[in-house]
């Protein structure tokens, strides 16, 4: 087994040897093949471990973390949300509690209104009406008393006139009682 | 065929009779791994929650590659990320520093991209058996076969299997190697058509060099899913 894989070996180098030569391609040179495998594998192996120790973890790290925090923005930002639309539903519970409130003072003070004003209107009312009862007592009053005056006034003048055309003093109490007859008659005329 | 030629630089080191010696080869090694640890440092070395450019990218990179594993392989390959990922800018890197005039190729050689395809292949075919013992064998025999084929597409399955490294290496050696002989060759043309006659050829240079830039990603990102494939193989037995 071992003799025949030298054997190969022995081929495939005489063999690339001859095809190098001829084509002159340096790559299939053998001169140099153990030197370029041997810092091949040592050049790959530091690359190797330098990337898998070192930057690709770095790198998962960074792109874990970006991730984790866009994803703790993006909680950060639907909890503020929520809030935010809790604190406008509380808002709007507060308007329009207060937009009833104001209805109902509204009808309150409206209805407080109406019956001051009811009360300020009858007291008036009242007032007026008193007022009018007295004024027309007076009037009545006064009346009367023109009617008295006017009686006596009129004795006067007829006791005057007889006087003056007869010439004689009339009985003072007929002339009155004459008068009253006549005013007693008339009176519904002027009251 | 020179920019392809690999030469000592420094004193020779041999170790046990084998010539080890440090060459443009290994440098090329050398300044693409750098490049990568400067940029993956540059890229990690202040974690904003808003990324800077470099950072993007190399999260893009990350998020890229895990995606690209987690597609072909599952999440069984997880353990497998940093390998892919360091296989993958390995690559990439490697295949992008050759496209800068006056370096080195370092995938552009058979003995590297073959010692790269053999671990693969070593690796996945000792993974498969680890996890799944001498059941691993069955995906050399797949299902819904009609009896008659069965030996002859067990057969194929075993070369297919066999000949995994071989494609593997080959398919990137070749098409670094193609790219940039094409490039020469067009180059070549410019000198000799001259001033009247070399701008055709100097803007298929242009052309092809944007060309081989997707090819250098293109080649990279086909070595990183072909392992993860053949992991996908070796962990999820589908046969």
């Amino acid at each position: 087994m071992k003799r025949y894989l030298a054997l190969i070996l022995v081929l495939s180098t005489v063999c690339t040897n001859l095809i190098g030569a001829e084509a002159g391609m340096p790559q299939l040179d053998p001169k140099y093949w153990a030197s370029q495998a041997f810092w091949l594998i040592l050049v790959f192996s530091i690359l190797y471990l330098s990337i898998s120790k070192f930057y690709l973890p770095k790198i998962k790290k960074n792109l874990d973390d970006r991730e984790s925090k866009i994803k703790e923005d993006l909680d950060e930002a639907n909890k503020l949300k929520n809030l935010s639309e809790k604190k406008l539903k509380e808002y709007e519970i507060i308007l329009e509690n207060s937009k009833k409130e104001v209805i109902k003072i509204l009808l309150e003070s409206k209805v407080t209104l109406n019956k001051d004003i009811q009360n300020k209107k009858t007291s008036m009312e009242k007032e007026i009406e008193s007022e009018m009862l007295k004024a027309q007592k007076e009037i009545s009053e006064v009346k009367k008393n023109s009617i008295n005056s006017i009686n006596n006034i009129s004795q006067e003048i007829a006791s005057n006139i007889i006087e003056k055309i007869s010439g004689d003093k009339l009985n003072e109490s007929s002339i009155k009682a004459v008068i009253e007859d006549i005013s007693k008659k008339n009176i519904g005329k002027y009251l | 065929m020179q920019q392809f030629s690999v030469h000592k630089i420094g004193p020779e080191i041999k170790i046990a009779g084998i010539d080890l010696s440090f060459t443009n080869a290994s440098l090329f090694m050398f300044i693409s791994v750098g490049l990568i640890l400067l940029f993956l440092f540059l890229g990690t070395r202040e974690k904003k929650i808003i990324p800077d450019k470099i950072q993007l990218i190399a999260e893009m990179l990350y998020n890229f590659v895990a995606k690209m594993i987690s597609d072909t392989a599952g999440s069984k390959a997880k353990p497998y990320f940093p390998f892919i990922f360091s296989l993958f800018m390995f690559v990439l890197l490697c295949n992008m520093v050759g496209m800068l005039p006056y370096s080195f190729t370092v995938t552009s050689h058979i003995i590297v991209t073959l010692i790269m395809a053999l671990f693969i292949f070593i690796a996945v075919t000792v993974i498969g058996f680890y996890k799944h013992g001498f059941k691993y064998l069955s995906i050399f025999v797949p299902s819904g076969v009609p009896v008659v084929l069965l030996p002859l597409i067990t057969i194929i399955e075993i070369i297919s299997y066999l000949s995994r490294p071989v494609s593997l290496s080959v398919r990137l050696f070749a098409n670094m190697m193609a790219g940039h002989t094409m490039l020469k060759v067009f180059g070549g043309f410019v000198i000799s058509l001259g001033m009247l006659g070399g701008w055709l050829p100097l803007s298929f240079s242009v052309a092809l060099t944007g060309l081989e830039i997707l090819v250098a990603f293109l080649q990279a990102y086909v070595f990183a899913i072909l392992t993860c494939i053949y992991l996908n193989d070796a962990l999820n037995l589908h046969h």
